[in-house]
């Protein structure tokens, strides 16, 4: 079911994100979810995330919503062009698949096949445009679609802690002009600074899932604050890290981080979008102490 | 045949485009990569007037050649746009856009679209296209490449759609695969073909960083020192090594009245008459003018025009050689220290010694040591960016204490609190050797100065050294500096330590069709045929002989000629065969030009016989340095149309 | 405007089966030719006894002129058994078509610069997309100046301004921001979605060919 339909329930959203192997084997993915998703509203599933090539998005989601999950279809624009585009929102749409998050993508360069040419015929925001285009039975080229209009929750992602957080706020209202529905954001970890984000979005009037990555360990954190765009972790974060050893192992402390964030951002935002990056597991643990 | 970059937008969204915006000012591009039929393009006209009907006030316009070239659009952009103009409107392709966004705070508006040609071409007008893939595959394809002619840039083959030979895309163009397998048959390759691995192209070989680090050294490297010039191969290595010699009495010398800017001098000796080593034998007839001495004994044969490196007849006295050298009784030291010589002095001295700028023009030196203007800076010239000269390299190496010795009498003579000697950075050895003889002297410094070819020439190696420009028209006294060449400030040195006269000079033998090359002190009015006989003559076919180097050098059709004064090199070297074609506005003259002119259009007015354009464009203030010529891609003889620009415009001038 | 970079010895090497006669192109020089590689590559060449002849010529894409002093050197090319040009796809282009018969080979791999030929490598560039997007831009190509060509405004990938593909490549839309910013003219940024039209390409393309 559309995610914008819980949010217009009132309902605080939690989703979580999952990654397909590099494989065709998707049993074991099912499984974990089976396990450790059946608290969660919806399910991301990454398109080829940071340009390394895996199974695809579109047939997980499918698999996904076979075993009873509500997934959300990530769609970057770097493998595909404008054809192939459309032509996978109309498969989603046939699958009955209709949460669409719209990504701009990785560059190839920075992935697994640094060889390969980057298409970017679209970008996220043009993307949501041909979603809406869809909607009103036409294609991008103005021809009209056979039957029924297909039907979608679009959304979008936007970094509230990036370094240039008015830029990002720009395209986020282009996004919103070009159709976005709800928004998913960047890992958080400084939730004073998502809270001054808040402020500024929250004149846009779209739900808002605050983004949520559990720190593993200290390296974890130095690697995201070094390479990863939109994400910085402050030095509080490494001190808690760094106090008990066995327990952040144990991913307790992680949690705990995790946890207060959510409880600290809640009253400010629509949801919660937790990236689990392999620990599907403590994701019961985590809902549980954030009391969501 | 045109490459048109790019086209004015539509009607309609130029309305919309302007709808909320007045007070226009409007820079376009005169466009590149075309037919020069007309120096200024329609677009701009078409523009205003859309504009102006539209009710729009425009506040002016310029149109500019090569709007990209930010250096000069940055100079003609700096005081022609008025107050009160709210938006430029650029008509350009998107380079000259951006460059003009980059350089005004004032908001652009983008009046064109850019348009795109499918790949690149190359320096010429041609249909070969490049794709710059940084992979190139054209030794698979038998020089066809696949990349740029086939719609779908395949790698492995033809695709299902071409049909009676034609691509899919377009029924005008070849099938490019039908065409390489064409070319491959006839070579007998298409096993080799098809026995290549399976190609995948490879989109991360174009690096933006090295891209980045390259384009970044390359603008660097550009704005230092002067604006333009080029690198011709150096080929320095022939001769640089090469320890001076003296080159062998001459059995006879023929010693031109005039080897200087000026009035020629008037000779004073008469046939029969017996001269000496330093004997005065023509007298300076004007202000701008230099004595002339003997630089052998023997007697005066002949007093009459013979031949000189300049193509005309010239009155020369002839003197045939005794052998004896016997040195004049006027040449004496000057019997003072520099210190106790007057200014005057050290001018009169220069003056009766004959001494002229050597590094080419022959310009009269003492001239130049009375500026009547406050100097700052005497600059000594050891650039020697010429390609194959090594003169004054060597004389920077063996003559280190007499070009000092000129320069601080330069610098007594004119007042001058600095004295700085250039020297390319492709001489170290000279560079240390300096540097080693001025430590401790607080005026003196030397410059080492990136090897860039005309860096010699006075303009420019006053901008690189202190980083002052000479204005149109003006000389290097006028901001201050005196510049003087290496081989100049030792025949100072001479006058003044010894009282001989510029009665020789150090001349470099070289080139490719040398067959032995070498650096010769050599007596004026040697016979330019002995020094080539002496190191072997020349060899192979298609030899041209240069006086000079191979940028400004003379050609000299006939190599029974004298060495004069400014002779600093004898060079034979390949002929070059070319053919002169269509100018296709490349722009790269512009780019290079040291004096920042338009080399192209002085071609194009001489050829329509307008000198007033040739006037206002600036042409007398051209050094024809040839870095215009050497550039040009479509082998214009741009110096020789310039030298005739030249004399349109004295021409036209007298009339008036 | 072209850069050039010698390929791999080991891919040279492959290529010259025989003797080879070699061509230089210092046309664009000024702008970039691998000079003292390719004098280091041939004189190995020379010294192994696999060379018939050099020439060393600028704009071989001028076909007259490169065709006139080509006639000195008909022997030495027909003596070889491959020429092998050092010089942009152009030039190769060229040569193989007057020498049909013969293989010839590149020596270099072509990189496009910012710029056009005709003037020294700029830090801006323009893709001759056909439909200018500097309106939107304060002047700043979004095509040329951000590495995915994004016209709708950045992506998530800045770190600290600076480009996901290259930390020494700033952020293009960044760059574009502020210049809009100092100019207040953000509002430009309020425009309708844009789509980048390739067709223009192709089209204007297609015509400049057939002119």
């Amino acid at each position: 079911m559309k995610i914008t339909e819980l949010f217009k329930q009132g309902e605080f959203v939690i989703s979580a994100e999952v990654g397909p192997p590099k494989g065709c084997h998707a049993d074991e993915l099912i499984e974990d979810a089976k396990k450790y998703l059946t608290n969660v509203h919806a399910i991301n599933v990454t398109d080829n995330q940071s340009s390394v090539m895996r199974l695809g998005s579109l047939a997980v989601c499918k698999a996904l919503k076979d075993a009873g999950f509500n997934p959300i279809f990530q769609m970057t624009c770097r493998d595909r062009n404008r054809l192939a585009l459309q032509s996978d929102l109309l498969s989603a749409a046939m699958f009955g698949i209709d949460n669409v998050l719209a990504l701009t993508g990785d560059h190839t360069f920075i992935g697994d096949h640094p060889q390969a040419k980057p298409v970017f015929d679209l970008d996220s925001a043009s993307l949501l445009y041909t979603m809406c285009q869809l909607e009103q039975g036409k294609d991008l080229a103005g021809l009209d679609l056979v039957g029924e209009a297909p039907s979608f929750a679009k959304g979008a992602v936007v970094s509230p802690c990036s370094d240039s957080v008015d830029a990002q706020l720009v395209k986020m209202e282009r996004k919103i002009a070009a159709g976005a529905e709800f928004f998913q954001t960047q890992a958080v970890f400084d939730s004073e600074q998502f809270i001054k984000f808040m402020e500024k979005a929250k004149q846009f009037g779209k739900p808002v899932q605050l983004g949520i990555i559990i720190p593993k360990s200290v390296g974890m954190c130095r690697f995201m604050n070094g390479n990863v765009a939109g994400v910085s972790i402050p030095e509080s974060i490494f001190d808690e890290l760094k106090a008990d050893k066995e327990k952040t192992k144990a991913g307790i402390t992680g949690i705990e981080i995790a946890a207060r964030i959510i409880r600290e951002c809640k009253p400010y935002c629509q949801g919660v979008h937790i990236m689990t990056l392999g620990w599907e597991d403590k994701i019961p643990a985590l809902l549980e102490q954030a009391g969501i | 045949m045109n490459y048109p970059k790019f086209v004015l937008k539509d009607k309609a969204e130029l309305e919309a485009l302007l709808a909320d915006k007045d007070n226009l000012f409007v820079v376009s591009c005169n466009k590149c990569f075309k037919e020069i039929e007309t120096t200024e393009e329609p677009e701009s006209a078409e523009f205003i007037q859309l504009a102006t009907e539209q009710g729009k006030k425009i506040t002016g316009s310029v149109q500019i050649d090569f709007l990209c070239n930010s250096v000069l659009t940055e100079k003609k952009l700096a005081d022609v746009i008025p107050e009160g103009t709210e938006y430029i409107v650029t008509i350009a392709c998107g380079l000259g856009i951006q460059t003009v966004a980059a350089q005004k705070n004032i908001p652009i508006v983008a009046a064109t679209n850019s348009l795109n040609y499918i790949g690149h071409h190359g320096m010429a007008l041609t249909n070969k296209t490049c794709g710059a893939c940084a992979q190139c595959y054209l030794n698979l394809t038998g020089g066809i490449c696949p990349i740029v002619d086939c719609t779908k840039s395949l790698l492995n083959g033809q695709c299902g759609g071409a049909k009676n030979g034609k691509c899919e895309i377009d029924p005008k163009k070849d099938c490019a695969w039908e065409n390489i397998y064409q070319r491959l048959e006839k070579q007998g390759r298409q096993q080799e073909f098809i026995d290549q691995p399976i190609q995948l192209r490879d989109y991360s070989k174009i690096n933006h960083k090295v891209i980045t680090e390259y384009v970044k050294a390359v603008r660097e490297n550009r704005l230092e020192g002067f604006y333009g010039g080029v690198h011709p191969a150096e080929r320095k290595e022939f001769t640089e090594h090469v320890a001076l010699q003296r080159f062998p009495e001459p059995e006879e010398v023929v010693i031109p009245t005039s080897m200087h800017v000026g009035a020629p001098a008037t000779p004073i000796v008469a046939v029969g008459d017996h001269v000496k080593v330093g004997q005065k034998i023509a007298e300076a007839s004007a202000f701008i003018s230099a004595n002339v001495h003997s630089s052998v004994s023997g007697t005066v044969t002949a007093v009459e025009p013979r031949l000189h490196s300049n193509g005309k007849e010239v009155v020369s006295i002839v003197i045939k050689s005794d052998g004896k050298n016997e040195v004049h009784e006027s040449v004496q030291p000057a019997g003072k220290s520099l210190d106790e010589l007057t200014k005057e002095e050290i001018v009169e001295i220069v003056k009766e010694k004959g001494i002229t700028g050597m590094g080419g023009a022959g310009f009269p030196t003492y001239v130049k040591l009375m500026p009547g203007k406050p100097i700052d800076y005497v600059l000594i010239n050891g650039s020697e960016c010429e390609p194959l000269l090594t003169a004054d390299h060597r004389a920077l190496l063996e003559f280190t204490d007499e070009i000092l010795f000129g320069l601080k009498a330069i610098m007594k003579a004119v007042d001058a609190p600095k004295g700085i000697i250039v020297i390319e950075n492709n001489k170290p050895d000279a560079i240390e050797a300096m540097k080693a003889k001025i430590e401790g002297i607080d005026n003196l410094e030397v410059c080492e100065a990136a090897t860039q070819y005309p860096q010699g020439a006075e303009k420019m190696i006053i901008k690189r050294a202190v980083k002052r420009q000479v204005p149109s028209g003006k000389l290097p006294a006028d901001v201050g500096c005196v510049v003087s060449n290496i081989s100049t400030a030792i025949a100072i040195s001479d006058a003044i330590q010894k009282g001989m006269p510029l009665v020789e000079r150090i001349v470099t033998i070289t080139g490719e069709r040398m067959l032995r090359r070498a650096n010769y002190i050599v007596k004026i009015g040697t016979n330019v045929q002995d020094l080539i006989d002496y190191c072997g003559g020349t060899t192979g076919e298609d030899v041209t002989i240069k006086m000079g180097g191979p940028m400004m050098g003379a050609v000299l059709t006939n190599t029974e000629v004298p060495v004069i004064k400014g002779t600093n090199g004898i060079i034979a070297v390949p002929t070059d065969h070319t053919q002169e074609v269509a100018c296709i506005k490349c722009g790269r003259c512009v780019d290079v030009c040291p004096m920042e002119l338009a080399p192209l259009n002085f071609a194009k007015y001489v050829d329509e016989g307008n000198a007033q354009a040739l006037l206002d464009a600036n042409i007398m203030d051209c050094f024809q340095c040839r870095c215009c010529e050497y550039i040009c891609s479509s082998k214009i003889p741009l110096v020789t149309k310039i030298g005739v620009g030249k004399t349109m415009v004295m021409e036209m001038k007298k009339k008036c | 405007m072209l850069m050039t970079t010698l390929k791999s010895r080991e891919a040279i090497a492959s290529l010259v089966d025989g003797k080879a006669f070699i061509i230089n192109c210092h046309g664009c020089k000024e702008v970039g030719f691998p000079e003292a590689e390719a004098n280091e590559l041939e004189k190995e060449l020379c010294d192994a006894g696999k060379v018939t002849g050099i020439m060393t010529t600028d704009y071989v894409c001028n076909p007259e002129n490169f065709k006139l002093r080509l006639k000195a050197y008909i022997p030495q090319i027909e003596e070889a058994d491959v020429i092998l040009v050092l010089s942009c796809g152009v030039g190769v282009q060229t040569v193989a078509e007057i020498f049909e018969d013969k293989k010839v080979c590149a020596a270099c791999d072509t990189i496009e610069l910012p710029g056009y030929q005709g003037v020294t490598a700029l830090e801006v560039d323009c893709d001759q997309c056909g439909e200018c997007f500097l309106n939107m831009t304060g002047g700043i190509c979004p095509i040329t100046a951000c590495s995915k060509s994004l016209v709708n405004g950045p992506c998530g990938g800045t770190k600290e301004g600076k480009c996901e593909v290259d930390s020494n490549m700033e952020c293009g839309w960044e760059r574009i921001y502020r210049r809009l910013e100092a100019q207040g003219r953000l509002d430009v940024l309020k425009c309708p979605t844009k789509l980048h039209d390739f067709s223009t390409v192709k089209a204007t393309g297609a015509c400049k060919q057939s002119e």
